[in-house]
């Protein structure tokens, strides 16, 4: 860490951030003066749009220059990262990165450029991305800072194993892996046991790549802060369950960008009290997020990044809209498990326990609660490709859920890989779908 | 020389239910076998099987999910496994963890599932893990056989485990001299799939004190992968003139164990399954793989390497460009195949296979 970069560093983001104030500030002038739209099925978006743009833009600028001037980690995206930012580690999440990929549709380019280099289309799409992304040197945010460490837990997926794997391949840094057995029914104690000591191993890795050790106090503020942002996602994210829904899971999946990249971040917890604020507003002057609600989904999965509008556009041209998601609850039912003045084993017992960690029954319950609490009317599965341990069991969860007079549809396509999805099958499909919806 | 006679499944599983023993099905990829057999089951495991059309399982798995799997449901729902005493479910991938997950919440098989989950890793921290996995499966295991775990014989199989994994190893590296086949090399080592340990050892000493001066001739190859199927692969490689020399399976050298000494059996038996060559399965470095590889091509003469995988088969395919780099780079030539294990071996990749050996020769 030079002179020089520190410079370059602070120069860099500093104006940047500058223009990014600006850029919001102007957005939020034009939000406040843009006459809505007359035709559109869809309520004006949230005023804290601009705010979310600016904080992910900064995010991201931050990441541009970070590698001159801080240490920074890959890290998973269900990873336990608390100790990472008590240590003044800049973060990256390739999985986000993949997902900005998908949302601005580069995500075809990027796998192809990985399946050029011998990674087989049967690989998860982020993945691809990544790789393609680090191999072409292509991507829609600027740069990606070099990490000093990788991080990787397994409590989404085996498949971030074998990516980071990788990883730590092509950039020789070390790897720490935190291994969380998956839970079939409960966590053994074991289990709490070995995931605490992994973290505890993680812990001391990471002081020895930061060259410093960790502030116990500093950690605990880092976790109190986690803790205050996970509880204010879950209330955004229970907004919904008002008529008509304030935001929607595609609203959801976007504004989940803070909760998953700057956990423990300040600004985290200031941006989803405006944002639970804004949502507040709209149910007090009783607007939803569609103009005209007649039918509240539940989401299951990942979303389809490149296909998001188009998505949304279509079943709010039904009056449809998702109110609730398992992908974006997940970042929030665990609040409750978050002790700060127990930050190891709290952790512990947090990261063993997201949806994705969990049996196919856990699931399906999950899945039904949030049919009752959301007042849905239907469930829409959606079969991703590239994520088999969210979308196996969903067969027989479409069965359940139907016999239960819920009706839910399987939807194939994939999260990140455009190629996975067939336009006109996925739309006939919803259509029948939504037509046979008593609502 | 007179050959060995290798017996089968059924005929395992019969021996068995006469001598008065259980059987535990047990699924990919590392197995206490030892811990089983210590409760008087047999393990018998399910690599699929090939002839289970995955059809029965297409109402609970999407198409996108390996066949080893699809094909393994496809065996429980046609009652394939009811005459089990449990099914061992090991933590191998998304894949079998979802198979584990469906079984036990939605399936619901007459024989008890049991899940346990393999560490990734080698760390002392990963063996106290699995030690206390183990400990845990044996308490099921206990309430199953109507038995308590006994420490003594536990050692005991251990002690036969180790030494079956010694004849496997011996099989492998004296493989040119034992006048076998591809196919035969692979019936005889995948016997240890459902044949007790001891059995096991029995045969590979017969087939041991069978061998002859005389090196087979053939182009040296090394399999890697999953397990050799369909089996008509082997066909296909003994018919194009190649000889496997030396072997990185799953089904197969992947299991041959560092024998472990712990005063404990629990945790010999947990330091056992983690003590395998580098597997994909159980997290390495990719490092460590090619390493590995290339050790076994420069020990057993192997001029290239054979990689035969399941479609979809995520922690094999995730591997696979940075092992062909890496070997390559050592001088090693390389041929990847993916197939289904419910089709039939496609012409293209026999081609590729006559092709590959070709070049080599």
């Amino acid at each position: 860490m030079s002179i020089e970069g520190a410079l370059r560093y602070y120069l860099g983001t500093g104006i940047g951030k500058g223009v990014l104030r600006f850029e919001r500030l102007r957005n939020e002038w034009r939000l406040r003066h843009r006459a809505p739209k007359t035709s559109s099925p869809f309520s004006p978006p949230l005023s804290t749009s601009p705010w979310l743009k600016e904080l992910i833009s900064r995010h991201y600028l931050t990441g541009r220059y970070a590698d001159a001037h801080r240490k920074v980690a890959w890290v998973t995206s269900g990873a336990p990262v608390e100790f990472l930012k008590a240590l003044g580690y800049y973060l990256l999440y390739p999985e986000n990165h993949g997902a900005v990929c998908g949302i601005r549709r580069r995500g075809e380019e990027l796998c192809q450029a990985a399946e050029e280099a011998g990674y087989s289309r049967d690989i998860c799409s982020y993945a691809r991305t990544d790789l393609g992304s680090l191999l072409s040197g292509r991507t829609p945010v600027g740069r990606l800072p070099k990490p000093d460490l990788l991080l990787c837990c397994t409590n989404i997926c085996q498949t971030v194993l074998f990516w980071y794997r990788v990883l730590a391949a092509h950039f020789r840094v070390p790897l720490v892996i935190i291994d969380t057995p998956f839970i079939y029914s409960t966590a053994p104690a074991h289990a709490v046991d070995f995931v605490q000591r992994q973290l505890e191993l993680g812990v001391e890795t990471a002081e020895r790549v930061a060259g410093r050790s960790i502030d116990p106090a500093e950690l605990e503020r880092v976790t109190r802060r986690s803790r205050e942002a996970v509880e204010l996602w879950m209330r955004v994210l229970e907004r919904a369950r008002h008529v008509p829904a304030p935001i929607t899971a595609f609203d959801e999946f976007i504004h989940m960008g803070p909760i998953v990249e700057m956990r423990g971040d300040r600004a985290t917890v200031d941006y989803y009290r405006a944002l639970l604020a804004t949502l507040d507003l709209r149910i007090a002057r009783g607007t939803g997020a569609l103009k005209q609600e007649r039918i509240r989904l539940i989401w299951d999965n990942l979303p389809i990044w490149y296909r998001m509008r188009g998505l949304s556009e279509l079943l709010a041209r039904h009056g449809a809209t998702l109110v609730a998601s398992t992908y974006t609850n997940a970042w929030g039912e665990l609040a409750a498990l978050i002790d700060p003045s127990d930050p190891m084993r709290s952790a512990a017992r947090v990261y063993l326990h997201p949806i994705l960690n969990r049996g196919t029954g856990h699931k399906l319950d999950t899945i039904q609660r949030l049919a009752t609490d959301y007042a849905a009317h239907g469930v829409i599965l959606h079969s991703d490709r590239s994520c088999k341990p969210y979308s196996v069991g969903q067969m027989d969860q479409r069965e359940r859920l139907s016999a239960r007079g819920i009706p839910a549809l399987l939807l194939e396509a994939d999260h990140n890989d455009p190629r996975a999805f067939a336009d006109e099958q996925a739309e006939n499909r919803i259509q029948a779908f939504l037509e046979m919806i008593p609502s | 020389m007179a050959p060995i006679s290798i017996p089968g499944r059924r005929e395992a599983i019969e021996d068995q239910r006469a001598a008065g023993g259980g059987l535990a099905a047990v699924f990919p990829v590392h197995n206490p076998r030892a811990l089983l057999r210590s409760f008087g089951l047999l393990p018998v495991e399910v690599w699929g099987p090939p002839s289970a059309r995955g059809d029965r399982a297409a109402a609970h798995l999407q198409a996108y999910t390996c066949s080893l799997v699809r094909c393994g449901l496809s065996f429980v729902l046609a009652g394939g496994l009811d005459r089990a005493d449990c099914i061992v479910v090991p933590h191998a991938c998304d894949s079998l963890q979802g198979l584990g997950s469906l079984l036990l919440d939605f399936v619901k098989p007459s024989p008890p599932v049991l899940p346990y989950y393999l560490p990734r890793g080698e760390r002392d921290v990963d063996r106290a893990y699995l030690t206390a996995e183990i400990e845990s499966l044996a308490e099921r295991l206990a309430r199953i056989a109507g038995r308590e775990l006994d420490r003594a014989e536990l050692h005991a199989r251990l002690d036969r485990e180790e030494q079956a994994d010694r004849a496997a190893a011996a099989l492998i590296d004296d493989r040119r001299r034992l006048g076998l086949s591809n196919r035969r090399l692979y019936e005889l080592l995948r016997s240890r799939e459902y044949l007790p340990a001891e059995r096991f050892c029995a045969l590979a000493d017969s087939a041991l004190e069978a061998r002859g001066e005389m090196e087979a001739a053939g182009v040296p190859v090394l399999l890697s992968g999953l397990v050799p199927e369909p089996a008509s692969v082997l066909d296909a490689l003994d018919a194009a003139g190649a000889c496997v020399v030396a072997d990185d399976m799953a089904c197969a050298g992947r299991r041959i164990y560092r024998a472990c000494a712990f005063d404990d059996p629990l945790e010999r038996q947990a330091a056992r399954l983690l003590s395998g060559p580098p597997d994909s399965t159980r997290d390495c470095s990719m490092g460590a793989r090619v390493a590995h590889l290339c050790e076994l091509a420069e020990r057993s003469g192997a001029r290239g390497v054979i990689f035969f995988d399941v479609k979809f088969c995520e922690p094999e395919l995730f591997y696979l460009p940075r092992l062909q780099a890496g070997l390559r780079e050592a001088g090693l030539a390389c041929l990847a195949c993916e197939v289904d294990l419910a089709d039939a071996l496609p012409d293209q990749i026999l081609t590729r296979l006559e092709a590959f050996v070709e070049m080599l020769s």
